[in-house]
């Protein structure tokens, strides 16, 4: 039996605005003055935080002058230049290698989500939580392990394997779609897992009763996790095409340029080009106007909302034994690709005394690091910092992806491109653009001077983190059913309340993990740090950048190890927390019960 | 909406935005806000390796506050061309001649002051006429490294880089990415006698085989992995890998050119900063001062030659007299910079 594979219709949820300015009048009428007031304020910090910044960056493309960098009030030069040259070869490559990641990372990410969330895969709590030591990874570390591994007279060739095809795979453009891909696979498991955990197993079951098979309700389920799937897509576009770690290393090294490392190039040139960087910047900031393209198409017209408090436990699948080795082995084998290589990579750097010459080991590094005064503080400030800004990210991700969530006028319309174009911007990009947007004479003339203040880098890694923090969001967000708080309104609750007590349930897991993604993105985050960072007050990354660009480069892997440890020993404690004090009920909605 | 109902709202929201934009201000803390003693604080941007205990033994001296902006270069002129319309910063304190050379000719800098200190010959050669900046220390570009136990005959001069027995043996940084291997480039473009015949030297050594990485760092590390056997590095990282690994040399081909570390101070700074600023200067290149510098980073950025007379470098570094060093012009070569960078990018290093 065929079933359609629209999803199952639900409702229009309730108070949705009638179209015109009457029904928009009637659906304001009763809702509180803070939810009046919240939206206003909402965009307010958005053009504040994430437009001002951008704008006055992209704006030195066309009139330099505006911010001293230039005689020219318009011009239009650099914006030509951008399409010229070795400038547009890499965006070129940049645009076509962020698609095959992008599509990459879904195709590896969502089978694990899937195996990891509904099947009895053995070791999948491992299987998750290795998810976040994949996000935690710096994406230069695993591309500092693979060339380690494949470059002439590497590793590889030591061991004996005489392998010139795969060292000309990897140093060239497949292996930076490899490396960008599995960078992206932690963000489709997130965004697959958390829309997994709204989709109850009463649509398989309906399905399945009315005699499909297991691959025909598969059929009917895929669909139905759409917003999530493109949100994937279109996140891992995103971060792919705004990547830096990987263009300054491995694409670098097999002379493969990308955008991120031309743009990069323009303004660590002394001078800084600020304009032609600008100019690069305008062409990522179009780029992203593609995957929303793709993603407005195929959701149109649907609606998503299938979450609400009588969702069924789903049932975890029994597999097969044949079925539980493919499965094992295929899951084993993308961990040991993203996390092995860039494992060997640390321990190759940082347990070798002699800048790696030999095979000996050592801990002279780790004594060294030990030893050296300075570490700690920058250590704790770079977690004081992720926690804060998760917590604020946590809460303006929730407000984004409800919004993203809506029925699409021409303000959510242009909510998701401005935050899909902050992420496609690099962070270098971002922190410049803090720079002139803050450090105007007018602000000073205003007594606001927040450059060079902790508080401006906290709202710098908070704007930052949004975009990406929405997105992952918007999956669960969008399954949720406008009953869940009327139904709590309707037995006296207050609007906070019945927010709490009717959406905070559903939501909590996803939103847990959301606020573990942006603790990690934060902890070692580094463009926006050396830019903006306080004098005195250096995060963790701008002390390991210290070492590793200069002499003591064994040391500042040593670090980078120690702060990854540091960070996932986080990451452990919160979801530890979570699993301690949640309510049995919140962590029962979204999870899976034995079949 | 009734009137009234409407002027609330917007009252409301007015408020809420002043709160929160004078919450904010009263966050921020001023670069130039007066430390506990009434003092002005000096804020300096620094990539030296000694630089923490540098501001730590000026501060236990003076009694003057400093807030450290500890960064690679670029970062730091990053920061400074970024916030040139309104600048935060007291004095700029890293490698390279020809980054000040550009920041005076921006207009950026404090022109006339000059520490009164005897200076050596290699301090004299690196003083600017304008005394827009101040040389603290000179390091050398390039430093040739090699591992003793592999080549047993090391290239004597620039040109024998071109045989065929160095075929794909040899490393550099990347000038984007590491700001003493501009100056390098240019001593070669001097030395060769223009721009067109450094150019021509650099594409004979991509032909022969050159291997490119981003910073001293990397290219070190692809000379003791085997990766390379001839590594081009600044000599104070040359210097700092000899010290951890006893297999490797350090060799200087004639002419090396000079990289002088040097501080400016900020042309727009408070008149009282900028005085702190000097005082800051007169610190590190007084007898104090230059232990500190020496033993602040041991394996690193202490390993310079002096610029003072009555001062000797590290016992670790190779005595100077025996390699012919060369100074260039850096209010000429620093306005190419980004031309040879650029050029360098897209004819050498892809």
């Amino acid at each position: 039996m065929t079933v359609p594979p629209d999803t199952v219709p639900v409702p229009e949820a309730t108070g949705t605005p009638r179209p015109g300015l009457h029904g928009r009048r009637a659906a304001l009428r009763g809702r509180p003055a803070m939810w009046r007031l919240g939206k206003p304020m909402f965009w307010l910090l958005l053009i504040f935080f994430i437009l001002a910044p951008c704008a006055c960056f992209l704006a030195l493309a066309v009139s330099p002058r505006l911010f001293s960098q230039g005689p020219q009030w318009f011009t239009l030069s650099y914006l030509h230049q951008t399409f010229t040259g070795a400038t547009a070869v890499a965006v070129a490559n940049s645009l076509w290698v962020s698609c095959a990641a992008a599509a990459l990372g879904l195709a590896i990410g969502f089978p694990i989500a899937w195996l990891a969330g509904r099947t009895t895969l053995p070791g999948r709590r491992w299987a998750a939580g290795g998810m976040w030591l994949v996000l935690l990874l710096p994406s230069w570390l695993p591309a500092l392990g693979w060339e380690r591994l494949v470059q002439a007279d590497g590793v590889m060739y030591r061991a004996g394997l005489n392998l010139p095809f795969v060292t000309h795979a990897i140093m060239g453009p497949f292996g930076v779609v490899l490396l960008l891909g599995l960078r992206s696979v932690p963000f489709s498991f997130l965004a697959v897992t958390a829309a997994l955990a709204g989709l109850g197993q009463e649509f398989e079951d309906a399905a399945r009763v009315h005699g499909a098979s297991r691959i025909e309700a598969m059929r009917l389920i895929v669909p139905m996790l759409a917003p999530a799937i493109w949100s994937a897509l279109a996140i891992g576009f995103a971060e792919s095409v705004s990547d830096f770690g990987v263009a300054a290393t491995l694409a670098y090294n097999s002379h493969f340029p990308l955008a991120t490392y031309a743009l990069y190039q323009d303004i660590g040139n002394f001078p800084p080009s600020f304009e032609l960087a600008a100019g690069t910047g305008w062409l990522l900031v179009g780029a992203v106007a593609l995957p929303l393209a793709l993603q407005a198409r195929a959701l149109r017209g649907r609606s998503y909302q299938m979450l609400s408090g009588r969702s069924r436990q789903a049932v975890r699948r029994q597999l097969s034994r044949r079925g539980t080795a493919a499965a094992v082995a295929g899951v084993t084998l993308f961990y040991l690709v993203a996390l092995g290589v860039p494992g060997f990579g640390a321990v190759s750097a940082s347990l070798l005394g002699d800048y790696g010459g030999s095979f000996s080991l050592t801990l002279v590094n780790y004594r060294a690091v030990l030893h050296q005064a300075g570490l700690i503080g920058p250590l704790e400030r770079s977690l004081i910092y992720g926690a804060v800004t998760a917590s604020i990210t946590m809460v303006g991700g929730f407000t984004a992806a409800w919004l993203l969530a809506q029925r699409k006028s021409k303000s959510t319309r242009i909510l998701d491109f401005m935050l899909l174009a902050a992420v496609a911007l690099p962070s270098v990009v971002f922190g410049a653009g803090y720079i002139f947007a803050y450090n105007l004479p007018i602000m000073s003339r205003l007594g606001i001077n927040l450059y060079q203040t902790t508080t401006l880098l906290i709202i710098a890694y908070s704007a930052s983190s949004l975009p990406t923090n929405a997105r992952v969001l918007v999956g669960a967000v969008s399954q949720l059913q406008p009953s869940l708080k009327d139904a709590a309104r309707a037995h006296g609750a207050g609007a906070l309340l019945a927010w709490a007590r009717g959406v905070l349930p559903v939501v909590s897991r996803p939103l847990t993990m959301a606020w573990l993604l942006t603790f990690c993105g934060v902890f070692l985050e580094l463009p926006l740090s050396q830019l903006l960072y306080a004098p005195g007050s250096p995060p963790a990354s701008v002390a390991i950048e210290d070492n590793l660009s200069n002499y003591h480069f064994g040391v500042g892997m040593a670090q980078s190890v120690l702060a990854v440890g540091l960070a996932l020993l986080a990451v452990m404690v919160v979801l530890g927390g979570y699993r301690l004090i949640a309510p049995p009920g919140w962590r029962r909605i979204g999870g899976t019960a034995r079949g | 909406m009734k009137r009234s109902q409407r002027h609330r709202r917007i009252s409301l929201i007015t408020g809420i935005i002043s709160a929160g934009v004078l919450a904010l201000a009263g966050c921020s803390a001023t670069a130039s806000a007066s430390g506990a003693s009434g003092k002005v604080t000096l804020v300096v941007y620094s990539a030296q390796g000694y630089d923490h205990a540098m501001v730590a033994a000026f501060q236990k001296a003076t009694g003057i506050p400093v807030k450290l902006d500890d960064n690679s270069t670029g970062p730091l002129l990053t920061q400074i061309e970024a916030s040139k319309n309104n600048p935060n910063w007291g004095l700029l304190w890293v490698d390279g001649a020809t980054a000040f050379a550009g920041l005076d000719q921006q207009g950026l800098l404090q022109k006339g002051f000059e520490p009164k200190v005897q200076w050596d010959a290699l301090g004299t050669q690196s003083l600017p006429s304008d005394k827009s900046y101040t040389p603290t220390g000179v390091t050398l570009m390039a430093a040739l490294v090699y591992d003793k136990t592999k080549v047993t005959s090391p290239p004597a001069t620039w040109q024998q880089l071109l045989q065929s027995q160095w075929k794909g043996a040899v490393g550099m940084n990347d000038p984007s990415q590491s700001g003493p291997t501009y100056p390098f480039i240019a001593g070669m473009m001097n030395n060769l006698g223009g721009i067109s015949q450094g150019e021509r030297f650099f594409e004979q050594l991509k032909s022969n085989g050159l291997i490119i990485h981003p910073t001293n760092g990397p290219t070190l590390q692809a000379l003791t992995s085997g990766q390379i056997k001839l590594a081009l590095v600044q000599s104070s990282a040359g210097i700092g890998a000899e010290l951890g690994d006893h297999k490797l040399v350090v060799k200087y081909l004639d002419p090396v050119t000079l990289l002088p570390s040097a501080i400016g101070i900020d042309a727009k700074a408070p008149a009282a900063e900028r005085k702190e600023a000097e005082k800051f200067i007169e610190y590190v290149l007084s007898p104090a001062g230059q232990k500190v510098m020496q033993t602040g980073d041991p394996t690193g950025d202490s390993l310079y030659y002096p610029v003072l007379q009555g001062v000797s470098p590290l016992a670790a570094l190779p005595p100077l007299a025996s390699a012919k060093t060369q100074n260039i012009n850096p209010y000429t070569w620093g306005p190419k910079e980004a031309t040879i960078n650029t050029w360098f990018d897209s004819n050498i290093v892809q």
